[in-house]
């Protein structure tokens, strides 16, 4: 049984954001209009982030892609009265969309705001309905979303594998963010199989000292590991949130 | 669907005579005509209901024109991604590709051919034969002489068939691409003698050095240059190339960089000479290595050591002397190193230079043509597919085309897919030309600001529903072609513009050589089969297609590009020049295209205009940003409304304080200020050409949107700017460091 998981490597991230709309291409993200961004409810199931470090002229940029953390002891979960929050025995934190009530205690639990509330009926113009994901739900008024693992496309593998009477291929599956990034900063795969490319890299790194997790202190276990960022220089002044 | 069109469909369905196509009219919501019904016998044999298809297509020049692959479920396109299999990409894309899919389904594409009674007036619906009547007998009226056919850059295959037209009517051919292009292919031929594009080879080289270029965000080859970047950084173990950014700005390629070296706009180009001189005069590379470099700049070693100090260049450009020392010898410890310029480096009244300093250490380096190094491109293998140079306008060309429009010696204007009336500064008067010409006549799929002026317009289809190859531009070092194929059926009435061509030349009873542009497609990739060493063997032309369409392209390792004679032009060093008095106008204005939404050109696609611009965050609007010295200095807050005064005019913009932002400099984004062009382009900022001064590059003859001074006057009024930064609350552990620090040789 497959675990997984993702690596976002910093070092090769370069703030493109061509995983957040390849993410709202395949999962049914509601266009964000300004209306929406003024409200601050943007949707994005990956998002990206920009944090300063030092002030000029020692000054940094840096860019940091935040997907849902999948956590294994995940606090979204127990808050939920009606059981809509779940955590697959493949490990990936899952929403039942037609059981949520909408309470959005889930997202209030979850320390890396990587749930989002739909406070308004998700709108299109009819000519771009076309475009929308027929494997993937759109989400009504008053119920959670968040990021999956573009658990369609696991679903389809395995079943084309169980099909095909093998197992899952190592690899065989992404997400569409890693499938998009154009600097193999995203990868995605099973922690759990020693020849995955996550497995691999999260090795590579560790060695390097390089892997981490966001607050990793908590205890949630998340499977979404960052690889830090390479700097050649400390920057000049002490780190600066935004 | 509604419910009422689901329950007709199913009546409709449960007669067992008919079922959907995937063809439906766009955005009108009604349901008598929201889809058409097809019988089932007309759906495209490879139509599997329930199952996924994924064709192979090619991205839009603008885009890099690599290859793609799209997802199509029952009729309607679902997903791009990249092709696994295209050099250089290898299966990754970017978030212009993947919004092409919004181009397709656009609430506001045109439907179908329309007239317009008065210029920018009511329009009514006519048929595609009185639209190619009516254009048949503009074009017979105007003759050769006195029409103008203005593009874009257009495909490979496009090119191709325009290039028959043009021969077949006498018709003038005008392109219009971004200025920093121009200026970058002028700089190309003088000193490798090509107008290909070239590529660095970022994968193997361990030192880069960017004088301004945006290569990351939206310049020439986004995904290929952004995926070797991965490589560069991460790709090999036990070395980890270096990249350090030479610019006016912290720009969002800048924030990678290893190190960031502040420059006064426009001293890119003598920064380099400062580099050279130190090269030079410590004696750390091959003294011959300099010929071609001081050839081009006109320069003898005597002036270059003499003139180009590190201490005189420090003085102009606003970094150290020890900084330049500091790049100079960078160059030599990390071998192979690159060299690149561009965006803003190209849009100063010494654009060409700062290119020809930059691009020539190249040359310097030895590092031109050598894995690691800076790879040129070939022509393309079949001389068809190459877009003409001499049809690529400048600024002055542009100046004179519209005095000519305006003066009535170019009496009509063909418009396909180019936007001059947005696209051109406004004082050359875009606008008012089009008004005064006879006939205008527009091929776009929207209604764009030049559009509203057409008498005519015949809408093309979009990207994903027409054929054609696309040579890429900059290639990945090597000979490449990605053939476009349809992968949908259209979902409008419109016609694919090389069709337009073929029908109006047989029209004028001047056929040219092929009946549809798939044809020319298909007739242009099999001259690929003739060439040897490609990627595809095939028995016959039939399987050749096939393999080229299942592939998505043809592509040969063997083909590399080559150097020719370069021009013999000199491009002087010069210094930047701003219009605008320093004590009136204080601040130096940096436009500077969108990452996202480019100069505009993409500015109708709603998920790129919701997405956050990597630095500032901010989103589907224009804003001014403001270092935060400068802003301290002058009181201004994030949100604040100010006065923007350039010698060209007055606007009004909110704040975005930068903390990167040097004193002194101020930058607003390109892509936004559309009065057309969609619903999600329309009425939104503001053109930052409109408050530029007409400055241009006597060298390169471009518009040079980086040379013009601005003040900043509080309004005393705020709004709220719509941005990502703040929808999340952010701290930060100190004892969880993020950023690992090691030194440069690791």
């Amino acid at each position: 049984m497959p675990r997984w998981g993702m690596v976002i490597d910093l070092d090769r991230c370069i703030g493109c954001g061509a995983c957040v709309v390849a993410c709202q291409a395949e999962n049914n993200v509601p266009i964000n209009t300004e209306d929406v961004y003024h409200q601050r409810r943007a949707i994005a199931w990956i998002r990206l982030e920009r944090y300063w470090e030092g002030e000029f002229p020692n000054i940094k940029a840096r860019y940091i892609p935040v997907p849902c953390m999948q956590c294994t002891n995940a606090p979204c979960e127990p808050v939920c009265p009606v059981y809509a929050t779940y955590h697959t025995n493949e490990g990936i934190n899952m929403q039942v969309y037609n059981r949520c009530i909408g309470t959005r205690y889930c997202a209030v639990n979850c320390h890396w705001h990587v749930r989002f509330f739909n406070f308004w009926e998700p709108k299109w113009p009819d000519s771009l309905k076309n475009q929308l994901n027929p494997d993937v739900t759109v989400r009504s008024r008053g119920v959670m979303e968040k990021c999956n693992f573009c658990v369609h496309r696991i679903v389809k593998a395995e079943q084309k594998a169980k099909v095909e009477k093998r197992e899952l291929r190592t690899d065989e599956v992404t997400t569409a963010c890693a499938q998009a990034c154009p600097t193999n900063a995203i990868v995605f795969g099973d922690l759990d199989d020693p020849n995955s490319a996550v497995s691999k890299l999260l090795a590579q790194a560790e060695h390097e000292g390089r892997v981490y997790r966001l607050l990793e202190d908590l205890g949630t276990d998340p499977k979404v590991y960052y690889l830090k960022k390479v700097d050649i220089e400390a920057a000049a002044e002490p780190a600066a949130a935004h | 669907m509604r419910r009422r069109d689901f329950l007709k469909v199913a009546a409709t369905s449960a007669t067992g005579a008919v079922l959907f196509a995937g063809c439906g009219r766009i955005g009108d919501g009604v349901p008598e005509t929201e889809f058409k019904i097809a019988q089932p016998v007309h759906t495209p044999n490879d139509w599997v209901y329930g199952r996924d298809a994924w064709f192979a297509t090619a991205a839009p020049p603008e885009q890099g024109g690599y290859g793609l692959i799209v997802r199509v479920f029952e009729g309607r396109a679902k997903k791009v991604d990249g092709n696994p299999d295209f050099p250089g990409v290898l299966g990754k894309s970017d978030a212009r590709a993947q919004a092409l899919v919004q181009e397709l389904y656009h609430p506001d594409r045109i439907t179908g051919p329309q007239r317009a009674s008065t210029r920018g007036g009511q329009v009514q619906s006519i048929s595609w034969d009185d639209a190619l009547q009516e254009v048949v007998g503009i074009l017979r009226e105007a003759g050769g002489e006195r029409a103008v056919l203005i593009t874009g850059r257009p495909s490979s295959s496009q090119a191709a068939i325009i290039a028959a037209f043009r021969q077949a009517t006498g018709i003038r051919h005008a392109i219009l691409e971004p200025d920093e292009f121009v200026a970058l292919r002028t700089a190309m031929r003088r000193l490798f003698g090509t107008s290909m594009l070239p590529i660095p080879d970022l994968a193997n080289a361990a030192f880069l050095l960017n004088f301004s270029a945006e290569f990351l965000h939206g310049w020439i080859a986004p995904v290929a240059l952004a995926r070797a970047y991965g490589a560069f950084r991460q790709g090999h173990s036990g070395h980890r190339g270096l990249y350090y950014h030479v610019g006016p700005r912290l720009s969002a390629t800048a924030a990678n960089a290893d190190r960031w070296f502040p420059i006064v706009p426009g001293s890119e180009g003598l920064v380099a000479l400062g580099i050279a001189n130190v090269l030079l005069t410590e004696g750390k590379l091959p003294a011959e290595r300099f010929q071609p470099y001081l050839a081009a700049l006109g320069l003898d070693a005597a002036r270059l050591t003499s003139d180009y100090t590190p201490e005189r260049v420090a003085e102009a450009s606003g970094l150290g002397a020890e900084q330049i020392r500091e790049l100079a010898h960078a160059l030599i410890e990390h071998q192979p190193a690159v060299v690149i310029a561009g965006t803003n480096a190209a849009a100063t009244t010494n654009g060409l230079f700062n290119l020809v300093a930059a691009f020539g250490l190249n040359l310097v380096l030895g590092t031109v043509d050598q894995p690691g190094g800076l790879l040129l491109n070939p022509e393309p293998v079949l001389p068809e597919l190459r877009v003409p140079d001499d049809a690529i306008l400048n600024q002055q060309q542009w100046a004179q085309l519209v005095e000519q429009i305006r003066s009535g010696s170019v009496s009509t204007v063909l418009v396909h897919r180019a936007n001059p009336v947005y696209s051109l500064p406004a004082t050359l008067g875009v606008a008012d030309a089009l008004r005064a010409a006879q006939h205008v006549v527009s091929f776009s799929p929207f209604f764009d600001e030049t559009t509203l002026l057409a008498d005519l317009v015949l809408p093309d289809l979009v990207w994903l529903e027409q054929w054609g190859l696309q040579v890429p531009d900059p290639g990945p070092g090597y000979a490449a072609v990605a053939i476009q194929q349809p992968v949908v059926q259209p979902f409008a009435d419109g016609r694919a513009f090389g069709d337009v061509l073929i029908q109006l030349a047989q029209q004028l009873g001047k056929p040219l050589p092929w009946a549809s542009q798939e044809e020319a497609t298909k007739t242009l990739a099999l001259g690929l089969r003739q060439v040897s060493g490609g990627n595809i063997r095939a028995g016959n032309d039939s399987e050749f297609l096939v393999t080229l369409q299942a592939q998505g392209g043809w592509w040969s390792e063997g083909t590399r590009g080559q150097a020719g004679t370069p021009a013999t032009a000199i491009v002087q060093p010069r210094d930047p020049e701003f219009a605008g008095d320093a004590g009136q106008y204080p601040l130096l204005l940096l436009p500077y295209p969108s990452p996202a939404i480019g100069y505009g050109e993409f500015a109708h696609l709603p998920w790129l205009q919701a997405l956050p611009e990597p630095i500032s965050t901010n989103v589907w609007q224009t804003w001014i940003e403001v270092g935060q010295r400068t802003a301290d200095e002058l009181g201004l807050t994030t949100g604040d409304v100010v006065r923007v005064s350039t010698p060209q005019g007055t606007v009004e913009l909110p704040v975005y304080v930068n903390p990167a932002g040097q004193p002194g400099i101020v930058a607003i984004p390109f892509g936004q200020g559309h009065t057309a062009f969609g619903r999600y382009a329309e009425g939104r900022g503001l053109n930052p050409l409109a408050i530029v001064a007409p400055q241009s590059d006597p060298d390169a003859g471009t518009l040079a949107w980086c040379a013009t001074r601005c003040r900043l006057e509080k309004t005393g009024r705020r709004t709220r700017l719509a941005r990502f930064e703040g929808m999340v609350p952010a701290f930060q552990l100190e004892e969880f460091p993020i950023v690992r620090v090691m030194p440069p040789s690791a």
